[in-house]
């Protein structure tokens, strides 16, 4: 059977050019959901928006109507500029002097401003319409810590889950569930690019040999578990963050 | 029957889904419904008659032998096990003579309980999935396939004392299943078999209704409605999705997880 719930509904899916972002929103169109699709740089019918912007925000919540969903996928380890959309990663670990003031701004305005400014947007209407599914992205850096990807995006991450948490609390009595995923090691075409975190093949397949399910995971994958917190299997599970890592990290 | 998901032609089994407005039951039915072949493993015997369409065996699930006994049954007539839930559970009233009788009154805690209270509610609870995990997973790895065990809102929090119709050996079993979820997980991941959890808040089960109709109002076993944020109790649909959901090829990345299901009461 497919995915209760989900048919007819309207979705926002951020960061949906390419890596999870994309997949959550082919996932839900597969679920007969009408998927509104950003991203900082111009693909296909992705409406372009800077989610660091408050101003850019405000004008994305102008051209597209109330949305049942909200997926947070964008963010990252780099943060992405009007010039640079999908910057590379780093092949070694970021080091806590390594990072520059800026970088460390520009993080975590990438990956946690932008989910406060997106939220303070949608929220409101949907509480309007009594009833809302927010799906928020961390990250195993905030659950485990994380030896490569550097304090700032770690921080942001950690951010994330009170933001979750926080604003479960508060849209609870207005029918809105506010969950977060921390994905594992999902090999993206960015990551697998990078290597990331490991500084060899063989490094890799070690790595991978040692998840109890033994092998990285794919955008997929995480973007089934965002239908599955939007449709009735999520419909009482609010303020948690549901770990995608092969069970690498078991979390609290 | 439309399939939907890889789980046609795959057999589950469901401890504790003979009684009607239980989890278990609507799992039972909702496995059912993605074309699995659903054996029901309960000691409710009067249940069984509603559940045509499916495979019961009597089974006390905390006694292991029977447990043997039930998985070796399956395996006669089903020749394949995919999937293993464990529902089965309760804070008290869970022995056979307890089943058609109205739940006890009061609060049984750690501090008021006695040794047969401890050993009956941790059996039903956690020494079930146990037996039960360690009985079908011969079968789990051949093919590969999931355990999905019930847990609760309890193990994160712990039960106010007073609290009708609940118990603190409960709160106790029911983390040993968060444990025992994480382990089987490690055990269990190289054979393709994933292992994760549902921690329920209040739920509008059967025995949620029979609690309720001697609490005062606006009382659950959990305490007053207002620390639901969600302002509601859940569904037994909502949470029997859930478990589906972590049968299906929709959580083939997770393994040793714990998913809270508790309307924002309690984020782990």
């Amino acid at each position: 059977m497919p995915l209760k719930g989900l048919k007819g509904r309207k979705a926002l899916v951020t960061g949906a050019a390419s890596g999870i972002g994309h997949a959550v929103a082919a996932r839900l169109r597969n679920e007969g959901v009408e998927v509104f699709a950003t991203d900082i740089h111009q693909t296909g019918k992705l409406i372009v928006c800077d989610l660091t912007d408050q101003g850019e925000v405000e004008d994305l919540a102008g051209k597209i109507p109330a949305i049942d969903f909200l997926v947070n996928v964008a963010g990252g380890p780099v943060a992405p500029t009007r010039k640079n959309t999908l910057p590379s990663l780093p092949k070694n670990s970021l080091v806590l002097e390594s990072i520059k003031d800026v970088e460390w701004h520009a993080v975590i305005a990438a990956n946690l401003t932008s989910a406060f400014l997106v939220c303070r947007e949608f929220a409101p209407k949907m509480k309007a319409r009594k009833f809302g599914r927010i799906v928020n992205f961390a990250s195993i850096a905030a659950r485990r810590g994380s030896s490569r990807v550097g304090v700032h995006y770690a921080a942001a991450k950690g951010g994330i889950i009170g933001l979750t948490k926080t604003l479960a609390l508060e849209l609870g009595p207005h029918n809105i569930t506010v969950n977060a995923i921390a994905p594992g090691y999902i090999k993206t075409e960015r990551i697998a690019k990078a290597a990331w975190g490991h500084d060899s093949p063989a490094a890799e397949q070690a790595f991978i040999a040692s998840l109890p399910l033994k092998r990285a995971g794919k955008p997929d994958d995480v973007a089934a578990v965002v239908a599955m917190l939007c449709s009735e299997a999520g419909g009482y599970v609010s303020g948690a963050t549901l770990d995608v890592n092969g069970g690498w990290y078991f979390g609290p | 029957m439309q399939v939907y998901y890889q789980t046609a032609m795959k057999t589950a089994i469901v401890t504790g889904a003979a009684k009607p407005d239980s989890i278990g039951f609507a799992v039972a039915r909702g496995l059912r419904e993605e074309g699995c072949d659903v054996v029901v493993a309960d000691l409710y015997e009067q249940g069984f008659a509603e559940l045509k369409d499916f495979l019961c065996i009597r089974t006390d699930v905390s006694d292991p032998v029977a447990v043997q006994e039930m998985i070796d049954k399956t395996v006669s007539k089903r020749k394949r096990i995919d999937y293993l839930v464990n529902a089965v559970g309760g804070s008290w009233g869970i022995t056979q003579r307890d089943l058609t009788a109205p739940p006890p009154r009061g609060f049984r805690g750690l501090l008021n309980c006695t040794p047969e209270d401890w050993r009956t509610i941790l059996g039903a609870n956690l020494d079930s999935a146990w037996y039960c995990s360690r009985a079908a997973a011969p079968h789990l790895k051949k093919q590969g396939g999931a355990i999905v065990n019930v847990s609760s809102v309890a193990a994160r929090k712990g039960i106010p004392p007073g609290a009708e119709g609940s118990s603190g050996p409960y709160a106790v079993a029911k983390a040993g299943v968060m444990a025992l979820t994480r382990q089987l997980a490690l055990e269990l991941g190289e054979f393709g078999v994933r292992v994760n959890c549902v921690a329920p808040g209040v739920v509008s089960s059967g025995r949620l209704k029979k609690v309720l109709s001697f609490s005062q109002k606006n009382q659950i076993p959990e305490g007053s409605m207002a620390q639901i944020p969600m302002g509601r109790v859940g569904t037994v649909d909502e949470i029997a999705s859930l478990v589906v959901a972590l049968c299906t090829d929709d959580t083939s990345y997770m393994t040793g997880v714990v998913i809270d299901a508790n309307g924002a009461s309690y984020a782990a």
